[in-house]
């Protein structure tokens, strides 16, 4: 039963990083930015929700979509102020994605100058409960992180098939030149995605602050993990991405019960390199290089 | 003679600051006939459908279509209006079904049910795309995606399709096939602006035939008259024994 | 039909043609000051001498520590700059040198600095089994590997008992007393940073960096041109982590232990990829300017408002706005306006 345990864990956990993922594939697909500024937003977020519990002592998933809107609207000041130059051109370049690391600097030095670098957890009860089911030991944090993480995911996939800026998403992401030509405004798609997916890092913020020790200098971790996930699924893939996420997670829940903690976060970074030897493209990736 | 449908004239346009690529094209377009514009490589054919179009800029000259002018309008307005425009690329969405495709060709109409209804209304009239339509236009044959492109067109009821070389890379044919759906098109009053490579079939499927070259209109005739002309048989069309 | 074209037109076309292409060509025989790097080297290996004014030490600290910071920009630029390819994470390479060459010297006591050129040759080997595997991608998998990279051996040498661990190692103190104890690293940082500008040169001008520049600005087109780009970027990788491998076991010494936290920070690696872009990717003061600009922009920082969080705030700062703006750099800038002085010409 232990087995069901470790699983039940890795897709929690697994969960949560497919959201903290999502964002990062959807905005990739739209404007071809690699975000490595994504991980210190989703700590932003998770700052967001934190003071939201410590101070007013609100539940972090009801701060969850607020925190998702504050982030949607930093998302949108952070596009203007760097970013709208290079997207209108929506080619990838080295430049832009060393704009977006500059960015990830800039996000935890304001953190770290605001809230300093002491590790912090937002404590609702729920974080340190767990539910016994016969021998199975659940924790109710990470077990409540997953299920509304793949909900969010579950809604955005809705989203995306069914409404009208969901097909005008898809359609830049596929062939943006297309779009353009059957009356899709690219530009504002571009900004709507960026916020979109600004505004899943702060949801996932929220999650993460309860499921996670953090602090300003995190992000570095999680760029890492998210990027290979990134990879491993295909970039710009949401599926690869949620797919990469829950199986590495469940994965790397049985290499931390069976070998050790530490072992476990090297899985995302061995099953990277194992895919860049054998199938750089990922997953669900289109051509053996990049896009 | 009526009232100018579509008049292009005197158009200077090129690429980014690059040189002029058309200098001093015209076209007039008559309504409901099909006209195929051909020429070398260079002379501006492409260029000519993308500046109607509305994705590049004109540098100098006019395009009037039913009175109005439509220098400086993005594509989507100019599709607004009434002409639509199949680049050479085809305009696919790779991963989205044959309907999902058709749904986005109708994206400028507010109006879901009449979508919905246009949609029905194109799969009925094109059984491949109606056998295919939950399938991924990525994964369908050359011949099938030019049926889709040309299809998409009508969910928006254009007065104009511009077709930039859609035989490309199409099986001779699957080529003819798809001049049966343009002959459809005209049937229902739909005006056709072809470019063609292969300037033989498209002159011998076409009522108007416009030789472009250096960047002008150098004739603009019936295209029967262009077929059989001596002087574009041996420059255009190779030779006198090739028509 | 077309017109014919008579010789007059001809010509005339022919000259206002020539005359174009003139406009178009990058003044490039901007002629070079070689005199200044050397210049600047004589210098500062005078340097040391104002100890026997009074204690300098803290100038001798910064001086080493630009030189070291000069030479690993400039390693990075071998791949950043000449290849094009962007490498997140070569502060791992910082961490083998230092590791190799420290571990060696804690158990058998031989000097690091001695050891240097042999760090070196094992941070390329490693460079070069790692660019096996990472150049096979290129753009932003390439970078996400490099950031892959330097996690997984944070991780590993946070673990690895044999080394110590997070704790790491101490290392033997020289015995020689504290007016001259910065000497010997002084001056192999300023052997290092020189072989390392130097060798950068060498390759920019040889057939070598023709391929590496040809692969940076199109790499399938440098493939069908016969270059074979896997055995060039491979070794360009393996050459941009031997001279920063070589810094790290000077450093390690140095600093008198060794440590994780040491080197495998992500300031590092962007302090590196800063250098080149302030001073300007592909050039070969460029680094160099980048390192002496950034190191100086630190100390005041330091200096004004204390170390703290507001450090990376600054760094990000200074690394966006330098991409907005100045993507080519300071020399890189100059250059392209034809306002490059002499001083700065050292390509």
């Amino acid at each position: 039963m232990e087995i069901i345990q470790i699983i039940v864990l890795g897709l929690g956990l697994g969960g949560v990083f497919a959201l903290m993922g999502a964002g990062l594939s959807l905005v990739f697909g739209v404007m071809r930015i690699v975000n490595l500024a994504h991980p210190s937003l989703i700590i932003a977020g998770a700052f967001v929700a934190y003071w939201g519990f410590r101070m007013w002592g609100i539940d972090p998933l009801v701060m969850l979509p607020i925190a998702a809107v504050i982030l949607a609207a930093i998302g949108v000041v952070l596009y203007k102020l760097f970013f709208e130059r290079e997207a209108k051109s929506a080619k990838y370049s080295e430049m832009t994605v060393l704009l977006t690391f500059a960015v990830a600097m800039i996000v935890e030095g304001a953190l770290g100058a605001m809230f300093s670098n002491t590790q912090r957890v937002t404590s609702p009860s729920y974080a340190t409960d767990a539910f016994f089911i016969g021998d199975v030991f659940i924790p109710k944090g990470q077990l409540y992180a997953g299920i509304v993480s793949l909900a969010i995911i579950g809604g955005l996939a809705l989203f995306l098939k069914y409404s009208r800026l969901g097909y005008a998403i898809r359609a830049t992401t596929q062939n943006r030149e297309a779009a353009a030509l059957l009356g899709v405004n690219v530009n504002l798609v571009g900004i709507q995605s960026f916020a979109i997916g600004i505004a899943l890092a702060g949801a996932a913020g929220a999650l993460v602050s309860f499921v996670f020790s953090f602090f300003p200098a995190k992000h570095w971790e999680w760029i890492a993990v998210l990027m290979s996930l990134v990879v491993l699924g295909g970039m710009g893939s949401i599926l690869g991405t949620v797919v990469a996420a829950l199986g590495l997670s469940v994965i790397a829940a049985f290499v931390g019960a069976w070998i050790g903690s530490t072992w476990s976060t090297m899985t995302f970074f061995l099953a990277l390199f194992l895919v860049l030897l054998f199938r750089p493209q990922g997953l669900f990736g289109e051509k053996p290089e990049l896009v | 003679m009526s009232k100018p449908f579509l008049s292009v004239t005197d158009i200077v346009a090129g690429y980014g600051n690059g040189p002029a690529i058309l200098d001093g094209a015209r076209l007039e377009v008559e309504p409901g006939k099909v006209h195929c514009i051909i020429g070398p490589n260079g002379a501006g054919k492409s260029t000519l459908l993308k500046v109607i179009a509305g994705v590049l800029p004109i540098r100098k000259g006019e395009v009037i279509f039913k009175g109005e002018r439509l220098n400086g309008l993005r594509p989507d307005q100019v599709l607004r209006r009434g002409i639509a425009f199949v680049p050479q690329e085809r305009a696919l969405f790779p991963k989205m079904t044959v309907r999902e495709n058709l749904r986005m060709g109708g994206y400028i109409l507010r109006d879901e049910k009449e979508l919905q209804r246009r949609i029905d209304e194109i799969l009925e009239r094109f059984p491949i795309l109606r056998e295919r339509a939950e399938q991924h236009a990525g994964t369908m044959s050359g011949g099938q995606q030019q049926t889709l492109s040309m299809a998409r067109t009508m969910i928006l009821k254009p007065d104009v399709v511009m077709l930039d070389e859609p035989s490309l890379g199409l099986a001779p044919k699957v080529v003819r096939e798809m001049f049966d759906i343009m002959r459809m098109m005209t049937e229902r009053g739909v005006t056709i602006l072809l470019v063609e490579q292969n300037a033989i079939m498209g002159l011998k499927n076409a009522d108007v035939g416009v030789v472009l070259d250096l960047g002008r209109t150098l004739f603009e005739k019936p295209a029967a008259e262009v077929l059989t002309d001596p002087r574009i048989q041996e420059l255009y069309l190779g030779g006198r024994k090739a028509a | 039909m077309p017109a014919g074209l008579d010789t007059e037109t001809t010509s005339g076309v022919l000259e206002a043609r020539r005359a174009y292409n003139a406009t178009l060509v990058r003044k490039a025989d901007q002629t070079r000051a070689t005199w200044f790097p050397f210049a600047v080297l004589a210098v500062l290996i005078a340097l040391p001498a104002l100890q026997f004014a009074g204690n300098y030490n803290y100038v001798l600290h910064l001086v080493l520590l630009t030189a070291s910071y000069v030479a690993m920009a400039s390693s990075w630029n071998i791949l950043g700059g000449f290849t094009g390819y962007i490498s997140l994470g070569h502060n791992v390479f910082f961490a083998i040198g230092g590791y190799f060459a420290g571990m060696i010297m804690a158990r058998y006591g031989v000097s690091a600095i001695l050891l240097a050129p042999l760090a070196g040759l094992v941070a390329a080997g490693f460079g070069w089994v790692i660019g096996l595997i990472t150049l096979r991608v290129r753009g932003p998998s390439f970078i996400i590997s490099s950031i892959a990279l330097v996690m997984i051996a944070r991780l590993l040498f946070d673990n690895w008992q044999f080394v110590g661990a997070a704790n790491g190692v101490t290392l033997p103190v020289t015995e020689l007393s504290a007016q001259w104890s910065k000497l010997p690293y002084y001056y192999a940082m300023l052997a290092i940073a020189a072989v390392t500008v130097w060798a950068s040169y060498r390759i920019k001008h040889s057939k070598f960096g023709l391929g590496l520049r040809a692969i940076s600005k199109d790499e399938i087109k440098a493939e069908s041109a016969g270059i074979d780009t896997r055995f060039y970027k491979v070794t360009a990788f393996a050459l941009s982590a031997f001279f920063v491998g070589m810094v790290g076991a000077v450093w390690g010494e140095y600093l008198t232990y060794i440590r994780p936290s040491i080197f495998l920070v992500i300031l590092i690696a962007a302090y590196m990829v800063l250098m080149c872009i302030l001073g300007g990717k592909g050039t070969i003061a460029g680094p160099v300017i980048g390192a002496i600009l950034l190191m100086a922009f630190n100390e005041i920082f330091v200096a004004t408002m204390g170390a703290s969080e507001l450090n990376i705030l600054g760094t990000g700062l200074i690394m966006a706005l330098a991409l907005m703006f100045f993507p080519l750099g300071i020399v890189g800038t100059l250059a392209q306006k034809g306002r490059l002085p002499r001083v700065l010409n050292w390509d």
